[in-house]
Order: structure tokens, then sequence, then C-alpha cells
């Protein structure tokens, strides 16, 4: 018998505690990825027969110059959310535990824009972020001398990328303040203590001894960023929809068009699934290169 | 001047004070510019802070133009319905997992977890057109079902650190005692698991509450929209023509959530922490 195996229990009753979630979870989660395969080797429109057309769609996507775009802007929403919501998130954190008092009041607030939905975020960004009528941004931009820098922000199309991905960020930030913190309040105070009396100023203390402790947390975190930076959808496709024209267009607003609005359903299941592996992909290759540091470090 | 010494000393709480400014700046703005009378709001004032009226009509008009009190109650049935069949499914599967370790039970859960890798995304055709199969798009089942299964992963990854934390000499007491599979389940571990059911029930609400994609997809009819959805819609059907109402509205949606936040924020911010660093 294996340890940790309660007494006296049969295997079939594990399996009857077990089978329900296991069938819910293979319809919802895990048949659509194989259907979804299936779907991005052929043409369809939802209405006539589903044709066979080999990796047509996968090939299509090479010379889609939307979706080429849209692939560079995903990689940008992802790389520069990440940063932000990883050095904010840090900086939250560390400058958190640094005060005496307060610290369990302020977490609250801290904390508030992670329960707010995605879309209330939006539409209140929407708002700041308006000329017609004029919203608080270019507002506050007037009355401080810089009129001339009022502007329609989100018809701005140098501009829509950098705020959807500032917007999505400034949602996420007070997770991986609320992980860094946890991880930071929960260091040994001795080690610190000694850092102290060794003379290590705060600055060094942080770099040389908080960060390496939390070192397997901070780890953890890149990877969660990353992964659901990569799938961010609500915000770009609330604020922005994707443009104007493709500016802040990424791979999951446009698999979503392609989908719902053009009900091209073969190409739209193969952007589909080129994001499933470039998550899994990307994930595993972060995943590789800290492991690799754990070794040599 | 401020000596080195001092600056350093300030430092922190100076930034505490800016990062706190951020993070609750939004949701007062809203609030604030929701209790104007529209007089003052075509003057501009979005752009300050405290309203120099306590008006309520942007509210009475939001709920009168617009089914804001049924996409409220529409959001409240599926996160009743969702959180329901998660925790039914999950905590059975969890001890199984843990406790019940057949052959084959870290396999199982290794299945479960590679969920959390998958986005959404790639199950929404699928799942759309099973839906119109079976005839249950545009019903509450078109969101709860798919809900559930994408949140089933986190729901049995939480429930099973839990159960790995109960000992086994508890639960063998029970079964001595000449109580069944079932029995030692339901009597012994499912009280148990109070605390860490409270927590995985929060911790979906906030994310079954905000969730929008599914909802945006599956579901067309006025009468079955959820609050994001709604709001979505709200938006641009009104937000062009009565700014009160809009905020009105915004301020609406969020309210249960951060009011349900306000109660249990140390428990909020620790699960949706710990369902967060999985695995």
């Amino acid at each position: 018998m294996r340890k940790n195996q309660l007494l006296g229990t049969p295997s079939w009753a594990g399996w009857l505690f077990v089978a329900p979630a296991l069938l819910m979870f293979t319809a919802v989660v895990m048949v659509p990825i194989v259907w979804s395969s299936y779907l991005s080797l052929g043409v369809w429109n939802g209405l006539g027969k589903w044709r066979f057309n080999a990796g047509a769609n996968y090939l299509s996507m090479l010379s889609d110059t939307v979706f080429r775009h849209a692939l560079l802007n995903s990689l940008f929403f992802s790389l520069v959310g990440s940063l932000i919501q990883l050095i904010v998130g840090m900086a939250m954190a560390v400058s958190l535990i640094s005060i005496a008092r307060f610290r369990n009041i302020v977490r609250v607030p801290y904390f508030l824009p992670a329960v707010i939905s995605s879309v209330a975020i939006s539409q209140i960004f929407v708002q700041l972020l308006s000329a017609d009528p004029e919203g608080f941004i270019n507002g506050s931009l007037r009355s401080i001398g810089l009129g001339e820098h009022t502007q329609p922000f989100l018809s701005n199309t140098s501009l829509t990328l950098t705020i959807v991905t500032l917007v999505d960020a400034y949602k996420f930030c007070a997770i991986y303040m609320a992980i860094f913190y946890s991880a930071l309040v929960s260091l040994d105070q001795d080690v610190l203590a000694a850092a102290e009396i060794d003379g290590a100023n705060r600055l060094q203390q942080l770099f040389l001894i908080r960060l390496p402790l939390i070192w397997a947390t901070i780890a953890a975190s890149v990877v969660l960023v990353v992964s659901g930076t990569l799938r961010g959808f609500d915000i770009p496709f609330v604020m922005t929809g994707g443009g104007p024209g493709t500016s802040s267009e990424l791979v999951s607003t446009y698999m979503y068009k392609t989908l719902f609005s053009q009900s091209n359903f073969g190409y739209g299941s193969a952007i589909a699934i080129f994001l499933v592996v470039e998550c899994l992909l990307i994930v595993a290759i972060i995943r590789k290169a800290f492991s690799a540091t754990e070794k040599t470090g | 001047m401020l000596s080195r010494h001092k600056l350093t000393a300030w430092l922190p709480t100076v930034l505490v004070a800016i990062f706190l400014v951020i993070q609750i700046f939004p949701i007062v703005w809203v609030i604030s510019a929701s209790l104007q009378t529209p007089e003052a709001l075509a003057r501009g004032p979005s752009n300050r802070l405290i309203p120099d009226t306590l008006y309520f009509g942007n509210y009475v008009r939001a709920f009168e133009t617009s089914p804001l009190l049924q996409y409220l109650l529409n959001s409240t049935i599926i996160a009743v319905l969702t959180i329901g069949l998660t925790i039914l499914l999950a905590a059975p599967a969890a001890y199984a997992i843990e406790k019940l370790r057949f052959n084959g039970s870290q396999i199982v859960l290794n299945y479960f977890l590679l969920g959390l890798m998958i986005p959404v995304f790639v199950a929404l055709l699928p799942i759309f057109q099973s839906l119109g199969f079976l005839g249950i798009r545009n019903s509450y089942w078109a969101v709860v079902l798919p809900q559930v299964g994408f949140q089933l992963p986190v729901a049995i990854y939480l429930y099973a650190s839990f159960f790995r934390s109960i000992p086994n000499e508890l639960l063998e007491a029970a079964s001595i005692d000449g109580a069944g599979v079932f029995r030692t389940f339901w009597s012994v571990a499912v009280p148990l698991s109070i605390n860490a059911t409270i927590t995985i029930v929060v911790y979906n609400f906030i994310f079954i509450w905000n969730e929008f994609v599914f909802a945006n997809t599956f579901l067309t009819s006025d009468a079955l929209k959820t609050l994001p959805v709604g709001l979505n819609d709200f938006v641009s059907d009104m937000g062009r023509r009565d700014y009160g109402a809009t905020y009105a509205a915004i301020v609406v949606s969020v309210l249960p959530t951060v009011a349900l936040y306000l109660f249990l924020n140390r428990r909020i911010i620790d699960s949706m922490t710990a369902g967060a660093v999985r695995g």
C-alpha cells in the first residue's frame, strides 16, 4: 500500500470522487483544445462544409501583415507590462515593509485595483482620457499650462498601445505587490539584523540580502506575469477594440475578431492554437532560464 | 535642508503615500463624478475630486434607463451557480487526490494543473458551438459551465493543499468507528474545510463577478447579460449622452466586489496571492 493512503479505501472510491470534476474539466478545457486544433487545419465559416487545407492557415499567418503587427504589439504589451508590474509591485512592497506603522491598513487600498473588473477600470480610464467632454487628464494638462498637449488620447495611434499596456499593468501591479510583500515579511529578521550590525545600508540590505532570499518567489512571479500578459485581452478590447486601425491590436483581440466578427473559423482557430503554443513555449523558456541560474548561482 | 539620513528615513513613507493616491484615485474620481449634477458635469467639473453636491439623480437615471438591476441579478445568479458547482466538484476531487490516493491520482492532479496554463481563447469557438448544439447558448448555463471548467484547476489546487494538512489519523479514526468513505468525507473532512471553502468562494467570486470574455461571447440577450458586459453596452449606448448615469453605472458595477473586499480584505488578498502563486 502506498503511504499516505487512508486505510481500507478501495481504488474505485477515489475515481468516483474525482470523476465529475474530471469530466467537466475535460469537456470544457481539454476537448476544445483538440477541437480547435482540428478546426485550425481547414477552412470553415460555420455554415458550409469544413474543408481541409493542410497547414495553409498557419502559412497565411506569416504573410498576414495585421497578424504580424498584432504579434509585435503583443510582445511589447507583455514585455513592458511585465517589467512595470514586477518593478512597481516590488517598489510598492519594499516601501510598505519599510514603514513602521499602518502596514495592514495601507495594504487594503493598495490592493484595490486588483478586485475591480477590467471593464470598470477600462471605462474609468476612457473617461479620464477623454477629450470631449474634457476628461481629468486633459483638464489637468490645460490647467498646469501644458494645453498644447491636450488631445483625444485614445485616437492617437502612436499612444494607444502604450496606454492599454499601462492600464493593464496598473490593474495587476497590486497582485505582485501582495506576493512580494508576503515573501518579504516572512524573511528571518535575525539575518537582516545581522546585516545591519555589519553596516549594510538599506539599499545593500535590499539588493544583497532580501531580494536573493526571495529569489524563488521572484522567479514564480516572472512566469506568472508573462503568461498573464501574453493572454491579455479585456482592457485593450474594451478601451480601444484594438484600434484605431491596428495600433493596439493584440494577438488575442485579432483572434477574437477573426472568429466572431469575420466568422473565419479556420484561421481564427489557428491563431488561437498559436497563442497557446506561444504561451507554453515562452513560459518553458523562462522556467529553463531560472533553473539554470539556480544551478550556477 | 534635509540630511541624507532623514531623507532615506522619509523616502518609504513618501513613496507609500504616492502609491496610495495612485491606487485609489480612479475609484475616488468616479464616485465623486457620479455624485455631481448634470449641470455641474457640463461645466467640466469632472476635474474636481470633491463633489460640491451629493446628487443621486445619476443613479436614479442609470437604473431607470437601463436594465442595470437585471444585470445585477444575472451576475448574482451566475456567481452563485458557478461557485456552488465549482465547490461541489472540486472538494471531492481534491479529497480523492490527496487522501484516497488511488492509482494514478498524481497524474490526475497534474492533468488538472495543466489547465492553469491554457488561455481561455482556445476554447471559445468549440464551447460556442457546443452550447449551440446543446441548445443552451443564451442561458445562464452558457456562462456557468465554461467558468466552472476553467475555475476547477485553481479550486482543486487550493483544496488539495488544504487537505494535505489534515492528519490521516483523524480520518482513519472515523473509518475505524465504522464510517464509510462517503461518511468520512462528508462528516469529518467537509466540516474541517470550512475555512478553506470560504477562501475559495471569495477568490472565485472576484473572478466570476468580473469575468468578461465568456459572458460577452455566449450571451446576447439583454435579459441574461452580466454587469461587466451590460456596463460595456451601457457606456457605448449612453456614454455619449448621459455622463452622470455612466459614472453611476460604473460605481454600481464595482460596488459588490469593493464592499466584499472592505469586509474580507485580508482573506481576499491572501487567497488571490495563494491562487496566483500555485505550483
